[in-house]
């Protein structure tokens, strides 16, 4: 279980020696003294391209380590983790739909989709049904991931993230190729997941940002 | 660790079939070649102790250096065996009994009678390369088996016979020379026994007797308690100590006969052999392992992009590693049978020329730790790689 994630003078370490910039003073994250993601949270983070939206979520999954200041999830630096930590965390209480999507195109969508949903035994085969409908991509189910579009790709991978328990999800730009029906239909998944847990949702987006209900609005 | 079946078919894919097939054949030859060798060496080494065709590779006969004339015998006293018997290449001791009464042997031939004096050494029945039916000696009985030389029968037949014009004579035809030998001593008045050459001996360069009747000889005819120290010996040695043997029968003074020199090439031989070829398959082992270690890293390297995917789904690196190990157990597996069978196969090869001159027939043993060593070290070496690389993985790298 984590409450909230402390971000404490975050900056990729490629922004070094920009740390006076006008840029940098009017992000509401980078270089800030203290930036917290509460759970419960519903925040969308607006960025022009090429601002680190996807490097702030690879620090905070772990994935990345080429940053200085520090994330912290419930007061403990994530530096200090260990890997064993890291895949309860990533199994149980930290949801991630990368803005690449990550997909495995050799797989069909039911398999890409079991790869996680084996690892976290959350839903059952008729709820990922009922999830692939909603979407509209059920006649996709036995297809090749290589063979989808990318928005249909898109939507196999929120199905993905949102196939294991969570405090927090975060996507990365999780409705850029999607119309706008589509976008309230993957908006209305995600906030019905997160509501029943409790849980956090932070979205980001260049533009075309995901229509939760009264979101809140961060600058990057 | 429970398999997915997804994550397999995943990271099946990127395995190269050819290089695969690659390790495993050069592995099966390079194991099958190190295990034949292996074979070979503990073949070669091992023959029935108890057999009739006791090989006379590994027995020197010793004897002290005789100094000027000699008036003190050149004797082995029992410090001087206890010490022998001490050396870690020393496996067998065997003392030389000498005759301590007079002998005399006549045979008759075609009416004409020739008698010699001569003399009986024995040892103990074990040390003998031949031991014919008829080696026994029973004093109701008064009947005397006798082996002699080899060499004196082949220094008659082409030494003395062929220059004279006389018959050559085979191994069957002496035997059936009868013979009869006068005993007298000090202790007893002379008697007369029935005797025969029952078999020629190539290991013992004397005329030898049943140890039974020369110690019953020997009380009767010289009187009991007369028990002199050996002035000869005989020595079952370990064929690979052939320096230290030298060195201490150099500084100890001791003289050895024999074929050992001849006898000890044909071992040596059929050692450095074995050396050989299982150094050539050890080479060809440890290529083959190099390959498969390099496959590893190809494999892992191109599933790169895969296996981040998977640990960002919280899969952790051990189950990851996990699914390669399982490759590599089998296939190591696999090469570990292959290549026992293999060289149990082989082994018909030689087994029939070895048992031809007493050899051969060892235990399988040596074969089977040796294959199971290998599994688990080149095991054991590509989970380590396994692990590491995937870590490597793990950690950005």
């Amino acid at each position: 279980m984590i409450e909230k994630i402390e971000i404490n003078r975050l900056l990729p370490l490629v922004f070094k020696g920009m740390e006076d910039t006008e840029r940098i003073r009017a992000s509401q994250i980078w270089e800030q003294p203290s930036f917290v993601f509460e759970k419960g949270c519903k925040i969308c983070i607006q960025a022009e391209s090429g601002w680190g939206k996807s490097s702030l979520l690879s620090f905070i999954y772990g994935n990345r380590g080429d940053y200085s200041g520090s994330i912290a999830f419930d007061s403990v630096d994530i530096r200090a983790l260990g890997v064993k930590r890291w895949c309860e965390i990533r199994t149980s209480s930290i949801a991630l739909l990368p803005q690449e999507m990550r997909l495995f195109p050799e797989l069909t969508v039911i398999q890409n989709i079991s790869v996680k949903n084996d690892l976290t035994g959350h839903k059952t085969p008729a709820e990922i049904d009922d999830l692939l409908h909603r979407l509209g991509i059920a006649d996709k189910k036995e297809a090749m991931a290589r063979n989808l579009s990318i928005g249909q790709q898109q939507r196999v991978a929120i199905v993905r993230a949102v196939c294991q328990p969570f405090d927090f999800i975060f996507l990365d730009e999780p409705v850029s190729h999607l119309d706008e029906a589509n976008n309230r239909i993957v908006a209305q998944i995600v906030e019905e997941e997160a509501e029943r847990q409790s849980a956090g949702i932070v979205s980001t987006s260049v533009g075309n940002h995901l229509l939760l209900s009264n979101p809140k609005f961060v600058s990057l | 660790m429970k398999s997915n079946r997804n994550i397999w078919s995943l990271l099946k894919r990127n395995i190269s079939k050819g290089q695969l097939a690659g390790y495993i054949l050069s592995n099966i030859v390079g194991l099958t070649v190190v295990l034949a060798g292996i074979m070979f060496y503990v073949d070669s080494n091992s023959g029935g102790e108890d057999d009739d065709q006791f090989f006379s590779r590994d027995y020197i006969v010793l004897s002290k250096k005789v100094e000027g004339l000699g008036f003190k015998p050149a004797v082995f006293s029992q410090a001087d065996i206890a010490k022998l018997e001490r050396q870690p290449w020393a496996k067998r001791v065997g003392e030389f009994t000498s005759s301590q009464f007079a002998v005399k042997g006549s045979l008759s031939m075609g009416g004409r009678e020739m008698s010699s004096y001569m003399f009986f050494e024995s040892v103990p029945d074990d040390f003998f390369d031949v031991k014919p039916q008829e080696w026994a000696f029973d004093p109701e009985d008064g009947f005397v088996p006798i082996i002699v030389s080899k060499d004196y029968l082949a220094l008659y037949n082409f030494g003395f016979a062929m220059p004279q014009g006389l018959p050559q004579v085979s191994e069957e035809l002496v035997g059936m020379v009868p013979i009869k030998l006068q005993l007298a001593g000090a202790a007893h008045c002379p008697e007369t026994f029935n005797a025969a050459i029952v078999g020629f001996s190539s290991r013992l360069n004397t005329i030898a007797v049943p140890q039974e009747f020369m110690d019953w000889a020997n009380a009767r005819y010289a009187g009991a308690g007369d028990n002199p120290d050996p002035s000869r010996l005989i020595v079952q040695v370990d064929r690979l100590a052939g320096a230290d043997i030298d060195a201490y029968l150099q500084a100890e003074g001791i003289e050895a006969a024999g074929d050992q020199s001849s006898q000890g090439n044909i071992s040596k031989f059929l050692s450095t052999a074995s050396v050989v070829v299982t150094t050539n398959g050890l080479l060809i082992s440890v290529l083959a392992v190099f390959i498969l270690i390099l496959s590893i890293f190809l494999l892992l390297q191109k599933s790169k992009g895969k296996i981040r995917s998977l640990m960002l789904l919280g899969y952790s690196p051990r189950e990851i590693s996990s699914y390669y190990e399982r490759i590599v157990i089998s296939v190591n597996l696999i090469v570990t049978i292959v290549a026992v069978a293999a060289a149990v196969i082989f082994r018909r090869v030689w087994a029939e020329p070895l048992s031809e001159i007493g050899l051969g027939g060892a235990s399988a043993l040596p074969i089977a730790i040796s294959a199971l060593a290998y599994l688990l070290i080149v095991t054991a070496i590509n989970i380590v790689v396994i692990r590491r690389y995937v870590m490597k993985i793990w950690n950005n790298g």
